[in-house]
């Protein structure tokens, strides 16, 4: 009898052993596969579409005026659940204003910069001096007909924000110029986006907004290199891109 | 006489200790690293692997005490570790991920590097902070066997977040932002793949 117990015992465990890798094999096989990274390394044809609305602002990203207010309502008696959003209501309304007057010095000579031009030129550019591509053209729409046809993929390109920046503080504060762009590469034919990358870019010279509304050349220049920097990036980025998971 | 000076020594010894850790927590340190996790293959993994050697970097900040300081309490910002070693590990990280052998002799090339900006700028605001992040590097790609220069550049990174003034890791994700863009601007310029190439011939 305990001979027979045994046996039972020894089976019990083997059936229990057997169970327990069955569920580990099947807790192996169900687990999800690892994401892996589209290459879009053979893609030689693109179309580079530019649209979207373009921005341009003076940011200044200051406590003040508000923090005035602030300063000046603690030495009285006002206060009280409505202070504080109408302090910040008030803080936005003068900046906006002192905005609007910057925004006009600091962008009086760049009635004929296109953002979008620019930006999309030196993305181009970039990626045809890779030798990675044979043909980048570039549309101001989306391209029908041949133009269609002949693309293997769509890069949609979209600058939302451009102009000067307090990146700085001192005295004086100093500014920079930046650019904001976006971008996706979509399969032509299945719509599949394939990559997509926003980059932000500050000029990499500081100086102060007084220069920048003083002098209309200089701006133009800071601002058209900033541009130029920002689809230079997004190219960067796309050729880093293009051979991921290879 | 000797005991008590040994004393008096141990003494100094102990308060230089505390205020150099006091001064440390003053400061605020970024563990600041190339992210590894998104380095790719790219253009310069289409040449022949190499066997590179990368130089010790050469730190030319004016300023190599800090990166930084935080405009609220005027707190130092630093980094864990030299910013020439930041550097130079996310050189060899890029490299080598692009297929290419990065040893300390019998080179075929050598990467010569300078740092010459390595800053974090941060505006405070009513409601948050804007963090602007920026690094240049001055880079060279030597011929090993030869010193022949093969190509220089600059690469620049810069990166800009808005965040509450008080987030914690905000200002490292700048930096190691900024950091990446420039490292992957070197991976993906044809004249550093010529170069390469050129050595590979």
């Amino acid at each position: 009898m305990n001979a027979r117990g045994n046996v039972v015992m020894h089976r019990a465990v083997a059936v229990l052993l057997v169970l327990f890798v069955v569920v580990l094999s099947g807790c192996a096989s169900t687990s999800p596969p690892q994401p892996t990274a589209r290459p879009f390394e053979n893609l030689r044809q693109l179309v580079v579409v530019a649209s979207g609305d373009t921005t341009f602002a003076v940011t200044e990203h200051s406590a003040e005026p508000g923090r005035t207010f602030d300063e000046i309502l603690k030495w009285g008696s006002l206060g009280g659940w409505w202070w504080k959003p109408a302090a910040d209501l008030a803080h936005r309304g003068i900046n906006w204003l002192l905005q609007l007057n910057r925004k006009s010095d600091a962008s009086a000579g760049l009635g004929d910069v296109s953002p979008r031009d620019v930006v999309t030129a030196a993305f181009a550019s970039t990626l045809l001096a890779s030798g990675q591509y044979d043909e980048i053209s570039t549309l101001t729409a989306e391209p029908i007909g041949d133009d269609r046809r002949g693309a293997d993929a769509i890069v949609r390109l979209a600058v939302p924000a451009w102009g000067l920046m307090r990146v700085r503080e001192g005295e004086p504060d100093l500014h920079s110029a930046f650019a904001d762009v976006r971008a996706e590469l979509v399969l032509r034919g299945t719509g599949v986006v394939v990559w997509q990358r926003t980059e932000d870019v500050t000029d990499l010279e500081r100086v102060p907004l007084a220069t920048f509304t003083a002098d209309r050349q200089f701006t133009r220049q800071q601002l058209i290199d900033v541009l130029e920097r920002a689809g230079q990036r997004l190219a960067s980025e796309l050729l880093y891109a293009r051979s991921a998971g290879r | 006489m000797n005991a008590g000076r040994s004393v008096a020594i141990a003494a100094l010894l102990c308060s230089l200790a505390l205020a150099s850790g006091a001064g440390c927590a003053r400061n605020q340190r970024l563990d600041v690293r190339y992210p590894e996790a998104g380095v790719n293959r790219a253009l310069l993994a289409s040449v022949p692997p190499q066997r590179v050697g990368i130089s010790p970097v050469v730190d030319r900040r004016l300023d190599t005490s800090r990166i930084g300081s935080l405009p609220k309490d005027g707190r130092v910002i630093v980094t864990r570790r030299p910013v020439s070693d930041i550097v130079h590990d996310a050189l060899t990280i890029e490299v080598s991920r692009n297929g290419h052998a990065v040893l300390p002799d019998a080179q075929d090339l050598v990467l010569a590097a300078e740092v010459e900006e390595f800053w974090l700028d941060v505006v405070v605001g009513r409601s948050h902070a804007q963090y602007v992040g920026k690094v240049v590097l001055a880079l060279a790609v030597v011929d090993g066997r030869n010193g022949e220069t093969l190509f220089t550049r600059h690469y620049a990174g810069t990166n800009r977040r808005e965040a509450d003034a008080d987030a914690k890791d905000v200002a490292r994700e700048v930096m190691d932002a900024a950091l990446a863009r420039t490292l992957h601007d070197f991976a993906t310029d044809p004249k550093v793949v010529a170069a390469f190439s050129r050595r590979a011939r």
